[in-house]
């Protein structure tokens, strides 16, 4: 049981930090990006590169020496992250610039078609130049520390990497979300994402708007894509094994709720970690198609969308 | 020089369908005009047009002198005008305090000068102040209409045009919000106000324009078009 829930949290701290950008970029563009799903495989597999870059100059004493024990990695890796997460970011930025920005005119149903082919073209670009073989950041092997005996519920083991994505996802949150709540930037944000006319009015610019949240979704599907090749593995099918747990933590939050994406993401990876404990592993993609399906039957605003009273007079 | 000069000005949202068909207006630095007219008339569209929020095909709008037909919708509140929406004219998921404290923001940078923006706000619409904390979205009509005007007037614009403040509002709540709009007058701002409730706009205003088919057709002061049988005529098509 406790395991369930720690495999479920672990699994829900990748999915929430790739729904967080997806939600933003969702709420402030107006159209669902099937494309978010590759950005978590690009930042994943820019980070290997970064880091494959770090030992080729030389910054890497080898072996444990470099880690910070008992974590798989030390420096090389954080200074890796951050550059796949600017580059992610970058990546998000060009797509935007190049495909959908010339078809935003064109309504919703054609930007949701381009990220389809977006996200395909991106793919296997990824497959062209990492190849199909997963991948590992590092070929230690590391154990998972009992920290819970079996005895109480079942036990917990978990590695000391995923304690750390854990503990780093909690951080990103909270920081993420005193920078919507009190920056202006933040708040700038938040009111594009409500009432975008309304936010020009008021004399903010959209198209920064726009820019920010590509940005700050692409370098979050950065860390998100680091975070799943930490604790799984990477391969190229990273992303579009993402992308519906992605979605339906996004709808179970409700659009454009960062709080939304978070719940959203650690129902789903709940959802999935008990259906692979108790039905089997090879359901485990259909545990956020249920949660999505439901969600859409009952409630399809999300936990925390508008329930569609907002513009309600004296 | 007029505060706000609209010349012949032709706008619509498609291309090749004007709503507003050469319509002009001007309005004197501290007067209160406003603007009527039967639905479909272009009202709406002529000060949306204006706050940049409209593509215009022809003619031109200028704002103290400086030539804004073509500007940015979110680069005006920064060149002296402001506008107030009909409706959803407030960050409904944002607080009272956090809409007014991001229009400060915008306008100006150091954090003492928003403060002091804020403070005469505040005294001006107490009742924000006591709901400073209460999400936008679940103020009433009238509190949400004091909101977006007090949003409107944190950037101390030059010109501030309104699209039918009144609607939705009871009778009660529209004084209300005119003698409001009267006070903001008074502070030396220049107000454009479309209105369809004809009786209270014409109360306040000091000039009147009626719009028919997106051209002007009467203008002239709000005294002389309170008693005038022209509007009635204008309203239903007799004219």
């Amino acid at each position: 049981m406790l395991q369930i829930i720690a495999d479920g949290l672990i699994i829900g701290s990748i999915v929430s930090l790739g729904a967080i950008g997806l939600t933003l970029t969702f709420s402030i563009l107006r159209f669902a990006n099937f494309g978010h799903g590759e950005l978590l495989a690009w930042g994943a597999y820019l980070a290997f590169s970064a880091l494959a870059a770090f030992a080729a100059l030389g910054w890497n004493a080898g072996g444990s020496a470099a880690t910070f024990a008992p974590l798989s990695f030390g420096w090389p890796l954080v200074a890796a992250v951050l550059v796949a997460a600017l580059l992610t970011a970058l990546l998000a930025l060009a797509l935007d610039t190049l495909l959908f920005k010339r078809l935003r005119l064109h309504g919703s149903i054609t930007l949701v078609i381009a990220s389809f082919g977006a996200a395909l073209a991106v793919r296997n670009l990824l497959l062209f130049f990492y190849g199909g073989i997963p991948r590992y950041y590092s070929s230690d092997l590391q154990i998972a520390i009992a920290i819970v005996p079996r005895s109480v519920a079942g036990g917990l083991r978990i590695t000391p990497d995923q304690l750390f994505v854990l503990g780093l996802t909690a951080v990103t949150v909270l920081a993420l979300h005193l920078f919507l709540r009190r920056s202006v930037l933040g708040r700038a944000m938040r009111a594009t994402a409500d009432n975008r006319e309304l936010a020009r009015v008021a004399g903010i610019d959209p198209e920064r708007m726009l820019r920010v949240a590509w940005l700050l979704g692409g370098a979050l599907a950065a860390m998100a894509g680091v975070f799943a090749g930490l604790t799984v593995q990477l391969r190229p099918t990273l992303g579009l094994d993402l992308l519906l747990p992605l979605f339906a933590a996004v709808i179970l939050g409700g659009i454009g709720s960062v709080g939304g994406a978070v719940v959203g993401g650690l129902v789903v990876g709940l959802a999935e970690s008990a259906a692979v404990a108790t039905i089997g592993a090879e359901w485990r993609a259909a545990a956020a198609f249920v949660v999505l399906t439901v969600m859409l039957l009952l409630r399809p605003n999300g936990l925390f969308g508008d329930s569609g009273n907002r513009g309600g007079r004296a | 020089m007029n505060a706000l000069a609209i010349d012949r000005l032709e706008a619509g949202y498609e291309p090749g369908l004007p709503i507003v068909r050469g319509a002009s207006l001007a309005v004197a630095a501290g007067e209160i005009v406003a603007v009527l007219g039967p639905n479909g008339a272009g009202k709406s569209t002529l000060v949306k047009a204006a706050a940049g929020l409209v593509p215009v095909s022809g003619g031109s709008v200028r704002l103290n002198g400086r030539d804004i037909t073509h500007a940015a919708a979110h680069r005006l509140v920064h060149e002296g005008l402001a506008f107030v929406p009909q409706t959803d004219n407030v960050f409904a998921r944002l607080t009272v305090a956090e809409n007014l404290e991001l229009a400060a923001a915008i306008v100006v940078r150091a954090r003492s000068d928003r403060e002091a923006r804020l403070a005469p706000l505040y005294a001006m619409f107490p009742d924000l102040e006591r709901q400073r904390r209460l999400s936008a979205g679940r103020l009433s009509g009238g509190q949400r209409q004091m909101l977006a005007v007090a949003r409107a007037l944190i950037a101390r614009p030059s010109v501030l045009m309104l699209d039918e403040p009144s609607a939705g509002l009871s009778p009660k709540l529209v004084g209300q919000v005119f003698d409001k709009l009267a006070e903001v007058r008074a502070s030396g701002v220049t107000l454009v106000l479309v209105e369809q409730n004809v009786k209270a706009a014409l109360a306040l205003a000091d000039r009147g324009v009626v719009l028919v088919e997106g051209r002007e057709r009467l203008v002239a002061p709000a005294a002389e078009l309170r008693g005038d049988a022209r509007i009635a005529d204008l309203y239903l098509g007799r004219a």
